[in-house]
């Protein structure tokens, strides 16, 4: 059986490929992590070389590995709902949109198109910047597989990112709008999904979290924490291992599920879930049908 | 092919379209005309699935679907009023990319394609990059776009406007081949001459209402062509005058130095003896007259001189 690309992706790639500005935005993204890499050398030489340190340079450069990736991260979710949050209203803004709607393609594959290849984008990205990235596993200390899943991460990220972009391309008209009310999300779900931590363990007087922590499941900057210390120590954030909370420090179903990897897991599939919610009500907005009518366009 | 029922779209207080109910039979070339804001595209962009109705429904062939349904699109081959495109993609590309769209196959798209821009004249242009293409050109590939999923229906909003004469006769040729094809075809155009020389009936819309639609040669005869008659005459004017207002069903509407012209409510035999009884009366004449009516002249008696 032949599998049927959607057709905004074939094109949105094709359109993307040709651009300039596409060969210029990886030369950037690359120039930026082969900066993050050589200043981060810099940084563990000098400590290294410092008289009173007593670790060797080896043991130290594992730590280049969350340094490019967390440049690498900042710049996908920099990247990603510029891309994102001007498709729908940059189509809309060269007339296009419509032409679109009146085809047999759902509302949603639509948004779906548009998402996915926001994803390969930055999958190429990420693509362009293995090699630097590879330089951080050459000293050991890391398995490979670390670099699969780091990946695997990244995509969760474009994915979640994509959703919130194309989201608020649905509901502004302009693209520079967009773009604001995406970071404007960006923040609710980064900063404010801990207020109900801080809430809680200022009115236990920092005893207890409660279940307050299951806000952070939604939170992508927890669950990268989360990952990274998995990846380089074995342990968890929230597990029993070198872990942060006891028993007495969080409720029972938030000790529960930070056992082990089962907080990262459940995390993804959170992120998931949120993103296809911002997706669905992306289509929904976009769908004609669903309009209130009660503004003349 | 097209049966509009009670189709009614409301914003907020505004009413854009009242109560429009028309039948468009198959294989009909159709007009709409209007004055700007009259509800033409309203009424387009809910028949494509474009916008939501407030009430009443759209019907199209002898299907059930309903309006903005993945059916109803199948039916409808929509060219908007503006083109816009994207950097970086050829035509045969573009073609893909919207055949794709309707779930076609590549292979399908690639024949069809070569076929559809032969037919807008754009064979050579297969390879070039859309937005290279000149206004004129780029509609017509709208209209081969459309055309890709074999559509019943074909709805163009203002096609023609922005282009120049010669991009706009292509367009007209183009149009009329396809109505000779047997595409039944709707389209709003600001250019009424245009209209008149191509569409075999018209609707014309006013403050979102159906003020008149039908046979294009059934509502001219309608409406005042035919009936307004130029009379010169080099003497007896006056006299003319005169007798002519004396006649019943003859109104004068106006008299110049030596022309009247006049609107006949009477038979072509009461006419006759009417001028006959003016040369009886030593009313010499020079030039008589049917005046030929025009859309233009029509619309602008409709619709109250509503500029377009």
């Amino acid at each position: 059986m032949k599998i049927r690309w959607n057709p905004i992706v074939k094109k949105d790639l094709q359109v993307t490929a040709r651009s300039m500005r596409f060969s210029w935005g990886l030369f950037a993204y690359d120039a930026v992590l082969v900066l993050a890499f050589l200043l981060a050398t810099a940084v563990i030489q000098a400590s290294c070389d410092n008289y009173y340190s007593s670790g060797n340079i080896y043991s130290k450069l594992i730590y280049l590995f969350p340094v490019l990736a967390v440049a690498q991260v900042c710049i996908v979710a920099l990247i990603v709902p510029i891309i994102t949050a001007s498709s729908i209203s940059g189509e809309k803004e060269r007339q296009t949109f419509d032409i679109m709607l009146t085809t047999c393609m759902s509302p949603f594959s639509i948004v779906l198109g548009k998402v996915v290849s926001a994803v390969i984008r930055i999958l190429f990205f990420v693509a362009a910047g293995m090699p630097v990235m590879a330089l951080s596993f050459v000293v050991g200390g890391l398995a490979w597989s670390g670099l699969f899943y780091f990946v695997l991460t990244i995509i969760l990220l474009s994915v979640l990112s994509g959703s919130i972009g194309i989201f608020c391309s649905s509901c502004c008209r302009r693209s520079i709008s967009a773009v604001v009310l995406s970071f404007a999300i960006y923040f609710v779900i980064y900063v404010l999904t801990f207020v109900p931590l801080i809430l809680n363990l200022l009115w236990t007087e920092g005893e207890s979290a409660g279940e307050s922590l299951l806000l952070l499941l939604f939170n992508p900057g927890v669950f990268f924490e989360e990952f990274f210390m998995q990846i380089m120590t074995g342990a968890s954030l929230f597990g029993t291992e070198g872990s942060t909370f006891s028993r007495g420090d969080v409720g029972l179903l938030t000790y529960y599920l930070s056992q082990g990897k089962t907080w990262m897991f459940l995390s993804a599939a959170c992120i998931l879930l949120l993103s296809l919610l911002f997706m669905i009500a992306a289509a929904w907005r976009v769908n004609p049908m669903n309009a209130s009518g009660s503004r003349k366009k | 092919m097209l049966n509009i029922y009670d189709l009614t779209k409301n914003y907020g207080s505004f009413t854009a379209v009242n109560h429009l109910s028309l039948h468009i039979p198959e294989g009909d070339l159709f007009g709409f005309v209007g004055p700007n804001g009259a509800g033409k595209t309203t009424t387009i962009r809910i028949i494509c699935g474009l916008l939501k109705a407030s009430g009443g429904s759209v019907q199209i062939g002898n299907t059930n679907a309903r309006m903005g349904s993945r059916e109803m699109k199948r039916l409808i081959g929509y060219v908007p009023d503006f083109f816009g495109v994207y950097d970086n993609l050829k035509v045969h590309e573009y073609m893909d990319f919207y055949g794709s769209m309707y779930g076609m196959r590549s292979r399908d798209i690639a024949r069809l394609t070569d076929d559809l821009l032969e037919l807008v004249n754009l064979s050579d242009k297969r390879d070039f990059y859309v937005d290279t293409l000149s206004r004129g050109m780029k509609q017509r590939l709208c209209v081969a776009r459309s055309l890709l999923h074999n559509p019943k229906l074909l709805i163009l909003d203002e096609p023609s406007s922005g282009l120049d004469p010669r991009a706009r006769v292509e367009m007209k040729e183009l149009l009329k081949n396809l109505h000779a094809m047997g595409k039944t075809i709707v389209i709003s155009s600001h250019i009424l001459s245009e209209l008149s020389e191509m569409c075999t009936s018209i609707g014309i819309m006013n403050r979102g209402q159906l003020i008149m639609a039908g046979r294009i040669e059934d509502i001219m005869q309608q409406v005042a062509g035919g009936r307004r008659v130029h009379i010169q005459a080099v003497s007896g004017v006056d006299t003319a005058v005169r007798l002519l207002m004396e006649h019943a069903g003859v109104s004068v509407e106006s008299v110049r130095e030596n022309e009247i012209i006049i609107t006949n409510n009477g038979t072509d035999e009461q006419l006759s003896a009417l001028i006959g009884q003016l040369i009886q009366n030593q009313v010499v004449l020079t030039g008589f007259y049917r005046e030929e009516g025009s859309l233009e002249s029509l619309f602008m008696q409709l619709t109250g001189g509503g500029a377009q």
